[in-house]
């Protein structure tokens, strides 16, 4: 009986026990393999596509900050707080500082996002039985990619181009002279062009406001300006103006804020939204950086910001003198101290009354330690944010390309001696100012040109700096107290990323 | 604190104290004889005899002579320090004389050791066992926690925060850590669990850590951390039924409270301030007008805010058990209840209870089959606290109060905001505390099966048994809407409610031959296990649901839903192993040993890993050459062994796809992101070779461990940081080694009958060491700002960075020093090594600053007793080890905020105040925030960790009914730390100290009743 039992239990028990084995090979659970897609579904192929812009649009608030501070059209602000970064806009550099390892990390990692998500919809275009958008698509990306890479190569010059989604092929990889990058994105757009839609971004029913054929022309504008190849910049810039397609937005003080969004000046954006709901998800850049530290919004209850970001003294004298009265008050919020500050030059000790901390939109900005002026670019009307929201300037758009640029791209260019097939310098320039409420000016020269770009396009994404640095312009920088030289033109490697690629060593 | 609730397990204690004397009485006869030494034949004074049926007992006389009133049938334990105990069942017979063999229990002890049982003289491995009454003098929800500086090699860093675990590492850290794959396996009754969080700790019988591979190996692939092996508390066959009360209150107090700069003291460091660049003494003025002036100095705000004092309370602690232990010839029981309640000594909604039931059921139902069933129930309770409290108390200034009733809307209480001064952030760490609500219930249920059969009576038996841990966490996480001003608010009720529940499994079947043959002793254990660990986990959030009532904190009966945030996730993972062992003894001279397990598992792309071990041990004492006087015992062991480590992350193997959402013309559109970084993983493997010794000396008084081994983890799991885009990957790229000598000593004595006296002490040392890292000269980890660097020779993430020499003290030394011109330095910012000479300060000027790992560990405790008074005291400490003050370095990236006491004091503020610390003005500056042995501070130290006083009133008759045997017991648990670092605690496990929960002292009075 014992006996009869036990080897009848001990039989069971083995046999259940190896029935057991073939449960080792069953692969992880709650995940899926890339092997799991179905890429003969070209239907999704936009997929990876969108995660490419998702990838781009998600910026840290300390990238466009760190990109853009050190012209003379902007000063750090937010005093007290991260000295470096105020040193940065003084040209003192710490490479230890971790908004420098921010940026590079970031921007590069979008870039890889990118290529693997071209390589996701190869995968789709082998299966794909006919005609399929993925040469369209793959080129959006490279545009976005290229802008990206153009922005790093701004910040440090010589940089690094990746062209797999194997951040680990560069550590054998040497860095690419600026020049050679630059060209590496013209080059880039001009394959990327012919694929693209003709259109405004706008106009894009699948993608509203994705890249288009324009947006990559405005990019092979932007190389080719760092270039000094003003042909290519005329020939570029030409072609969007050419196209009849593009047109300033006609209020400039409501193209920075929500009525502005998507319209037909734009032709890259970061895009942002709340979905005009009170609560609930929205995905947004953190615009508090910007925001001044106390005001009185005309509705109640939505919050100010940091305090950093601060146009400077310079700009305002700038606008003050040029009477550009809707571009000053559109880009600058002035403080009650901040005005004061600027009366103190007997120069300006009679301001006019629309130097005021009143915005335009009736919200009043209050006086805060931190700084004297915030960013109006960088602002939402209080009544114009969806109610329910508390958040500085909430989901506000950020603008990236306007046509105001190539305008003036583009007459620069021809002041330099390049030749147009479309409008001419004056004409281009005149177009801005006329929008601005500023009288026509004629035989604009190069100098010119670049004021206007300073009117025009202060407070963003550095500009200014860059434009200072190509024409090498450096006494512009030399103000307020700081001395630049060309050997301060470039940020210095990150040490976190001189630690791990030996090319940043040599 | 609401004490009250707690108090009906008082009264249920003393219910059952009143009960008992009635219910025992019989017929009882006085024994009487003489105890002597077997060798010498010289009778033995003070010999205890017990009665086990009663807990009570005698001593001999100075003629060796005793007298017992005991009843026919009852078992007696004769047990003398340095002699084999005795246990003997009493007869008829009345005059019993015993002849005690002078040896060693501690020899004869059985040692559990993984699938079977092995007798301590047996051993070729390292173990050490710790018993029940070792355990128990800590006040603790946590068992480990009570093995603090009593296990050499083990380093144990407790948390203060109510429930949860501390961190356990055997013989440093055998896996890269990070990973939360630095603890070892625990083996509780057969069952492995991660952490023994919800054990009661008088539940434990003993606790055994298994260190070196030879003794671990035998759990393979779980087993590289080490293998601590948890065996509960059981009933003996013919024990009546023992019913005792254990429980303890007490109150837990901070100690080595930081000592922050206080209103004054901040005020001055503001003003040294440059004006230009800091305008932060406009928030001074602006506190000023708010809060008025102090009367005291009329140029500081009437505010002196000490944010650590506000945010702690004394909090009890308190613990309640029950048990009944017996057994009758066929069957023994041990059923237990256990209440445990501990308040956080963070003044939030912060505590931990858990309600635990077991039951031990062991029966023999035939003369060749025994089973058995156990059971533990767990239902606990615990509110997290809000860690960000101990940062921000930290950080909040001191001119800024608790609450302001100046604050218009301020909704529901006052709260004080900083933004009202000026500040970025509102700083106080009330609303945090107040408004946030974390609650988890735990329920584990762990229950334990098994058949044995005896297949050849004494020699052949097979064993099966089942196993399960089903744990259900339900999470609910509340914050609660409040308004402080426009930054500083939660204008939503948010709820997120997260339902995990794991389901693990374990099956063994263990064929065990043992026999002796003459005078060789063979024992060989064969078996298999299966392995199942099914986790699941279900998450969703909602926002504004009514808040006042806690009762409405539903989902349900919220507003929104929040679609997005709903998840859920699972795994399933499979392991199936095969092992045995072989032991073998000549005359329990010669020792070997060896074990085999072939471990599979369906975590990674690798499926099969084996691994052996091998040990010896020479017993020279048994050797007729030997013969030393004063040492009895003396045995050699060594050991080489694999492990595995699988409790690294499960790898990916391919790339893997996520969701994303951005937006285009104002609409959300979901995109997808393919990671192109990705894990390929296979298990660690941890080679260790063992050599030690065990010696008991001086009749036995003096015991003796020493052990040195040497630990390499092969193909170390590393997170590599991504070139360019930064991020890390998990990858087998690394050979690490910890080496190490452990030391334990014992010396048991006795003055006179009335005083005992016990002396040990325990030393470890450690050397943690990168040995290779395939071909890299070192792998960064830490954070770019704080930089750790693993370096071939270094220890693991030693600290990075550049050392200081000094601060600039004048105008002249800056000049005369080209590196400070270079860098626009001032007088107060600190002066670096240029360790290479190249006149440049940069990235090659960095070095290693230090490691997180204690060099040496210590601990030593005495215990002392004298009639019924027992006093015992541990002590521990540590040295060697850095800790990098993250606070300070909180500065990097804000520096609205205020600085601590030590700083603020000895800060540079004109020519020779400080060569240590930098300026107001420097510390704000990116020269002084890289990191430099700035922030990395010693952080050894020495602790008095338990003092222990017990008075125990005997089993007596009294009033006609027994009184039972009882226990009064006064415990000061770590009263004092002795320390360096600029912080509450020196425990920080990795080193890196941002907002560790402060450990508090515990004060109890515990109470133990033996009915």
């Amino acid at each position: 009986m014992k006996n009869i039992l036990i080897s009848f239990c001990a039989t069971a028990a083995l046999f259940i026990m190896f029935s057991c084995h073939d449960r080792l090979d069953r692969p992880a659970e709650n995940r899926t393999f890339e092997e799991a897609i179905d890429y003969s579904n070209t239907s999704e192929m936009d997929a990876p596509l969108i995660g490419a812009y998702a990838a781009f649009q998600s910026r840290g608030w300390e990238q466009f900050p760190l990109i853009s501070v050190r012209g003379d059209d902007v000063n750090n602000g937010g005093l007290g707080d991260q000295q470096p970064f105020a040193d940065t806009d003084k040209f003192r550099y710490d490479k230890g500082y971790w908004m420098y390892n921010s940026l590079w990390q970031t921007m590069y990692s979008d870039i890889i996002d990118g290529n693997a998500a071209k390589e996701q919809i190869d995968l789709y275009a082998e299966q794909a039985t006919g005609s399929n958008p993925a040469a369209q698509y793959k080129a959006e990306i490279d545009v976005l990619n290229a802008y990206l890479l153009f922005n790093i190569a701004r910040v440090w010059s010589d940089v690094f181009i990746p062209e797999t989604s194997n951040p680990s092929d560069l550590l054998t990889a040497e860095v690419k002279p600026k020049t050679e990058v630059m060209q590496y994105i013209a080059d880039q757009m001009n394959a990327a062009i012919p694929l693209l839609p003709d259109m405004r971004p706008n106009q894009r029913t699948d993608l509203p406001g994705g890249v288009t054929k324009h947006t990559a022309l405005a990019v092979k504008a932007l190389a080719n300006l760092e270039l000094e190849n003003y042909q290519g910049v005329a020939d570029a810039t030409s072609q969007i103006i050419n196209s009849g397609l593009f047109k300033l937005y006609p209020d400039y003080y409501q193209l920075f804020k929500k009525p502005g969004e998507l319209s037909d000046e734009n032709l890259l954006q970061f895009q942002y939204s709340d979905f005009d709901q009170g609560t609930g998800t929205q995905i947004t850049y953190l615009t508090a950086f910007f925001g001044p530290q106390k005001w009185e919004p005309k509705v109640e209850g939505i919050n100010g910001g940091w305090g950093f970001y601060e146009p400077s003294l310079k700009y305002i004298k700038f606008m003050l003198d040029r009477g550009d009265r809707e571009r000053l008050v559109t880009s600058v919020l002035f403080t009650p101290r901040g005005i004061e500050e600027i009366k103190k030059d007997p120069n300006y000790a009679d301001l006019p009354d629309w130097v005021s901390n009143e915005t335009p939109s009736g919200d009043v900005i209050l006086d805060y330690a931190r700084a004297l002026f915030a960013s109006g670019k960088h602002y939402l009307p209080s009544d114009q944010i969806t109610p329910g929201r508390k958040s500085w300037a909430n989901a506000q758009n950020m603008k990236v390309i306007r046509y105001a640029e190539i305008l003036l791209m583009h007459a620069e260019a021809l002041t330099r001696g390049a030749t147009s097939t479309a409008i001419t310098a004056d004409a281009a320039v005149n177009l801005v100012r006329e929008r601005a409420g500023m009288t026509p000016l004629s035989g604009v020269t190069s100098a010119q040109v670049l004021d206007e770009k300073l009117a025009e396009l202060g407070m963003e994404w550095g500009i200014r700096y860059y434009d200072m640095l190509r024409t090498e312009n450096y006494d512009e920088l030399s103000y307020g107290g700081r001395d630049f030289s060309a050997d301060k033109a470039y940020l210095p490697y990150p040490q976190a990323q001189v630690d791990v690629l030996p090319g940043l060593s040599k | 604190m609401k004490p009250k609730r707690f108090l009906p397990f008082f009264f249920i204690g003393f219910f059952f104290w009143i009960l008992t004397p009635s219910l025992l009485a019989q017929d009882e006869i006085t024994y009487t004889g003489q105890v002597t030494a077997g060798d010498s034949g010289e009778p033995l004074i003070g010999v205890n005899i017990l009665i086990l049926r009663t807990g009570s007992g005698t001593q001999t006389d100075f003629d060796g002579n005793y007298e017992l009133v005991a009843q026919p049938g009852d078992s007696i334990q004769i047990s003398y320090i340095g002699y084999d105990p005795i246990l003997y069942q009493l007869g008829v017979e009345t005059q019993l004389d015993f002849s005690m063999e002078s040896g060693n229990q501690m020899l004869e002890e059985i040692i559990v050791v993984g699938y079977g049982t092995q007798k301590q003289k047996d051993l070729t491995s390292s173990i050490t066992t710790v018993s029940s009454e070792e355990i128990m003098k800590t006040p603790t929800g946590q068992a480990m926690q009570s093995l603090q500086g009593k296990v050499a090699g083990m380093q144990i860093v407790s948390s203060g925060a109510p429930g949860s675990a501390p961190q356990v590492r055997v013989r440093g850290i055998g896996s890269y850590p990070g990973g939360n794959n630095e603890a070892p396996l625990y083996v509780v009754d057969g069952m492995f669990f991660d952490n023994i969080d919800f054990l009661n700790t008088s539940d434990i019988a003993t606790i055994s850590v298994l260190k070196d591979a030879s003794a671990a190996a035998i759990y393979g692939v779980r087993a590289a951390n080490g293998v601590v092996l948890i065996e509960t508390k059981s009933g003996r066959q013919d024990q009546p039924a023992q019913i005792t009360y254990n429980g303890y209150y007490g109150v837990q107090v901070a100690n080595n409270v930081m000592k922050m700069a206080n209103s004054q003291q901040f005020t001055q460091i503001i003003s040294e301030l440059d004006p230009d660049r800091f305008p932060d003494y406009q928030f001074i003025l602006n506190a000023m007008q708010r809060y008025g002036r102090s009367r005291v100095d009329p140029n500081i705000p009437d505010v002196n805010t000490d944010w650590y004092s506000k945010i702690i309370r004394p909090a009890p602690i308190q613990n309640h058990s029950i048990n009944v232990t017996g057994g009758g010839s066929s069957a023994t029981y041990a059923l237990g209840a256990n209440f445990f309640g501990q308040d956080g000594i963070l003044d939030m909604k912060n505590e931990y209870q858990r309600f635990n039931l077991r039951s031990k059921v062991d029966y023999q139902a035939l003369d060749w089959l025994n089973l058995g069933g156990n059971m533990i129930l767990s239902n606990g309770t615990k509110y997290s606290p809000e860690n960000t409290a101990w940062f921000r108390a930290y950080l909040a200034v001191p001119i800024l109060p608790v609450l302001d009733e100046q604050i218009p809307n301020a909704f529901p209480d006052p709260y004080a905001s900083a933004q009202y001064l000026g500040y970025r952030g509102g700083q106080n760490p009330f609303p945090a505390m107040e408004y946030n609500d974390n609650k988890e219930k735990i329920r584990k249920l762990l229950a334990n099966f098994y058949v044995e059969v005896d297949l050849i009576p004494d020699k052949l038996s097979f064993k099966t048994t089942y196993n399960h841990n089903f744990t259900a966490l339900d999470l609910r996480n509340v914050d609660l809407p409040y308004f402080s001003s426009p930054g500083f608010q939660n204008p939503d009720a948010g709820i997120r409610r997260t339902w995990s529940t794991f389901s693990n499994q374990i099956w063994d079947n263990i064929l065990t031959f043992k026999d002796q043959y003459g005078a060789h002793g063979l024992t060989i254990m064969g078996g298999a296990s299966y392995r199942d660990e099914a986790y699941s986990q279900l998450g969703a959030s909602a926002r504004n649901f009514p808040t006042d009532r806690e009762e409405a904190w539903y989902i349900d009966q919220a507003e929104t839903i929040v679609v997005d945030a709903v998840g859920d996730g699972g795994s399933h993972q499979y392991g199936m192993s095969y092992f045995g062992r072989l032991s073998y003894n000549f005359d329990h001279k010669y020792l070997l040993y060896g074990t085999f397990r072939a471990d599979g598992s369906s975590k990674y792309q690798q499926k099969w890993g084996y691994f052996p071990t091998v040990g010896a041990g020479w017993v020279l004492s048994q050797e007729d050459f030997f013969d030393v006087a004063g040492i009895d015992y003396l045995k050699l062991r060594g050991s080489w062994g694999e492990l595995g480590n699988d409790n690294i992350q499960a790898s990916d193997g391919a790339r893997t796809t996520q969701v994303v959402n951005t937006v285009f013309g104002g609409q959300m559109v979901p995109g997808t992101q393919t990671s192109n970084v990705f894990s390929s993983l296979r298990w660690e493997v941890v080679e260790e070779l063992n050599f030690g010794l065990t010696a008991n000396l001086m009749d036995s008084r003096m015991t003796v461990d020493a052990d040195y081994y040497t630990r390499d983890t092969k193909n170390a799991a590393i997170r590599v940081g991504i070139p360019l885009i930064g991020g890390t990957v998990l990858r087998n790229v690394g050979v690490i080694r910890n080496a190490g000598f452990e030391l334990a000593l014992n010396w048991t004595d006795k003055i006179s009958d009335d005083w005992n006296y016990q002396i040990g002490g325990n030393i470890s040392t450690l050397k943690n060491e990168v040995r290779d890292l395939f071909g890299q000269p070192y792998i960064d980890g830490g954070s770019a700002e704080f930089r750790q660097r693993s370096i071939v020779g270094q220890p693991v993430l030693a600290f990075f960075g550049r050392e200081v020499t000094g601060v600039y003290q004048n105008q002249s030394e800056i000049e005369a020093d080209p590196i400070a011109k270079d860098n626009n330095l001032e007088p107060g910012d600190l002066k670096f090594k240029d360790q290479n000479g190249d006149g440049v300060m940069d990235g090659e000027d960095r070095v290693i600053l230090g490691s997180y790992f204690p060099d040496l560990m210590y601990g030593f405790n005495l215990g002392m007793s004298f009639r019924s008074f027992n006093l015992s005291a541990n002590f521990i400490g540590q040295s060697g080890n850095s800790i990098l003050n993250r606070k300070r370095g909180e500065y990097i990236f804000t520096n609205d905020t205020n600085l601590d006491a030590d700083l603020a004091v000895n800060r540079w503020h004109g020519e020779g105040t400080s060569d240590k610390y930098p300026s107001a003005n420097g510390l704000r500056k990116g020269w002084n925030q890289s990191l430099s042995d700035y922030y990395i501070e010693d952080g050894s130290f020495f602790r008095i960790q338990n003092v222990t006083l017990s008075y125990t009133v005997p089993g007596t008759t009294l009033l006609g009914g027994n009184f039972p045997e009882t226990t009064l017991t006064l415990t000061a648990d770590r009263p004092v730390t002795i320390f360096d670092y600029n912080g509450f605690n020196p425990e920080v496990a990795d080193g890196i100290d941002r907002q560790t929960y402060p450990i508090p002292s515990v004060y109890t009075v515990g109470l133990n009743v033996k009915f």
